[in-house]
């Protein structure tokens, strides 16, 4: 029996509406998340990334494949597996009128956590989590921020083996974002799990340690954010703002893009010197960058991760 | 690495596990919004001073009734709020998507819901022992009776939030629902003045048989041993059923109804 943290094999979710046809959110996706690993789900709306969640974190019924939690089987006995779980709902939003401190506080008591444990697991999600300043204004006074910060402060406090955490960092600020990054490695460094979904890309690559892109209920590639620059030919781009003239020079090297008069180019980092020299001799002006996570998402997806 | 890790937070979830832990976390949350406690009681208040200027013996009949009422229309209350924590907050699946127990979630949030607006019902129950000189052996009937009308509203309370996908649809049909079934049939007014061919459906729906029952005891209605059987077994087995049902709905909708 598998025991990671999270298996799946050819899962599928298919939904029925009387009326409507059939949709299949999921088409057999099959992945593993090992012990202490975070690993993002990325895809663009609609891709079957939140079916997955729901249905790893034993709020939905699969249509048919396995899924395990810790060894447990998530569509036969999902109360198994629920012990082991805490999830970052999408679009979940604390109690209105409980304050940030009350909010975590008693749902790590309806966890089950003695009233000492759930004190200072409180008390240090709050300040981890930049919570101090509100911790005891009611929710409904908060941000869109602060209150997200606050579910994430109630899950992360659980320490469950096992996190999901669907779009955790949305509506907050740079900085807010960071101090999530930051507790969610010091899980993982205690040994939690975490999987995230995410449309933040470079969420995905400042956290993940693997990643899998799913498109139409499939996964269409996993790996690192490093192996998914490599997958579309280089992890370094050289940009060329008049280049466009020079197309036939350059496509040799690696995938161009055209883009009015400019030329960008995806290279691997052992031939760009040779590309660099090339461009001098045209006396053309050039930029030399890292290829983004977003970039080799748009050229494996073939559109933006917030199109639908 | 954790793979079969260690601490409270892994104890299997137990039948019922939660429950007080989120009764709390609803009394909590409900203790925040004093002025709904206020507005609960504004139908009953309203009904009693009708009764009062239009037939002041008839008070005693009216203070039970609005006990009743109190009890019964608590189940719109616990409709409103797992409707609202899940289709608004989405804070149903932080709960359920841990060891938390469904049933526990449920029952924790009828009960807290209860502790709120407990002051009120008893306010209302005292008046009705005061100025209904009720027996203690009828203040308990009341007690018991009004407990098993809060079980069964709670009940059905949370089993129609979990058919509802916008909260603005839930607003109408949970108040002509409880308006409905808490106030036309015979719970403020006498068992008797309720047209005899319907009586049996009065005797059969939950705060109008737990009405006519008090009322029989203090003489106010005159209950053929076969109506007060039918009217107690009846709120019992409807209560018990449905209770029931709750626990296991509770349990099936975790993962969609």
């Amino acid at each position: 029996m598998n025991v990671e943290p999270l298996w799946s094999e050819d899962l599928r979710k298919t939904y029925t509406t009387k009326g409507s046809p059939p949709v299949e959110a999921l088409a057999g996706v099959s992945m593993s998340v090992h012990p202490g690993e975070r690993v993002a789900l990325l895809g663009r709306n609609g891709a079957g990334k939140t079916t997955f969640l729901r249905i790893a974190s034993t709020l939905l019924r699969p249509t048919s494949g396995s899924i395990r939690v810790f060894g447990h089987d998530v569509s036969e006995h999902p109360e198994r597996a629920r012990p082991y779980i805490a999830v970052v709902p999408q679009e979940g939003k604390p109690f209105f009128h409980l304050a940030p401190r009350e909010m975590i506080y008693t749902y790590l008591r309806a966890r089950g956590l003695s009233r000492e444990t759930s004190q200072t697991r409180t008390e240090e999600a709050i300040e981890r989590m930049g919570l101090t300043e509100f911790a005891d204004r009611l929710c409904i006074t908060l941000s869109g921020g602060q209150r997200q910060r606050t579910m994430v402060a109630t899950v992360i406090a659980t320490q469950a083996p096992l996190l999901f955490l669907d779009e955790p960092t949305i509506g907050m600020d740079p900085f807010a974002r960071r101090e999530v990054w930051a507790s969610l490695r010091d899980l993982t460094t205690k040994g939690s799990t975490i999987l995230l979904t995410t449309h933040y890309l470079d969420e995905a690559e400042a956290l993940s340690d693997r990643l899998y892109i799913v498109e139409r209920g499939k996964v269409i590639v996993s790996g690192t954010a490093d192996d998914l620059k490599r997958s579309v030919g280089g992890t370094l781009k050289l940009s060329l703002p008049e280049g466009a003239a020079h197309l036939d020079s350059f496509s040799s090297f690696g995938e161009v893009l055209a883009d009015g008069k400019s030329l960008t180019i995806i290279v691997s980092p052992e031939r760009l010197g040779e590309l660099m020299d090339l461009a001098i001799q045209r006396q053309l002006t050039a930029t030399v960058g890292s290829v983004t996570l977003e970039e080799a998402f748009l050229r494996v997806v073939g559109r933006k991760i917030d199109e639908d | 690495m954790r793979t079969d890790p260690p601490g409270e937070v892994l104890r299997p979830t137990r039948p019922f596990g939660g429950t007080v832990a989120f009764l709390w976390t609803e009394v909590l949350v409900q203790a925040h919004e004093s002025l709904a406690m206020a507005t609960a009681m504004v139908t009953q208040t309203v009904l009693l001073v009708f009764v009062y200027i239009l037939n002041p013996s008839l008070i005693g009949v009216a203070l039970i009734g609005a006990v009743l009422f109190s009890a019964f229309t608590l189940g719109q209350r616990v409709l409103n709020e797992a409707a609202y924590i899940r289709i608004d907050h989405k804070a149903n699946d932080l709960y359920l998507a841990g060891p938390m127990s469904p049933e526990g979630y449920f029952l924790g949030m009828a009960a807290g819901i209860l502790v709120v607006y407990i002051a009120p019902i008893a306010l209302l129950g005292g008046l009705a022992v005061v100025v209904g000189h009720l027996a203690l052996t009828t203040s308990l009937a009341l007690l018991g009776l009004a407990g098993l009308v809060w079980l069964f509203a709670a009940s059905i309370g949370y089993i129609f939030s979990t058919f509802f996908r916008d909260n603005r649809a839930i607003w109408a049909y949970a108040s002509l629902f409880f308006n409905v079934f808490g106030v036309l049939p015979p719970v403020f007014y006498p068992f008797g003045f309720f047209p005899p061919a319907l009586q049996p459906v009065a005797l059969l729906m939950p705060p109008s048989a737990a009405a006519a029952l008090l009322q029989s005891r203090i003489g106010e209605a005159a209950l053929s041993s076969g109506q007060a059987e039918l009217a107690l077994f009846g709120l019992v087995a409807e209560t018990v059923v449905v209770f029931l049902v709750a626990i296991f709905w509770a349990r099936r909708t975790v993962r969609g109804p």
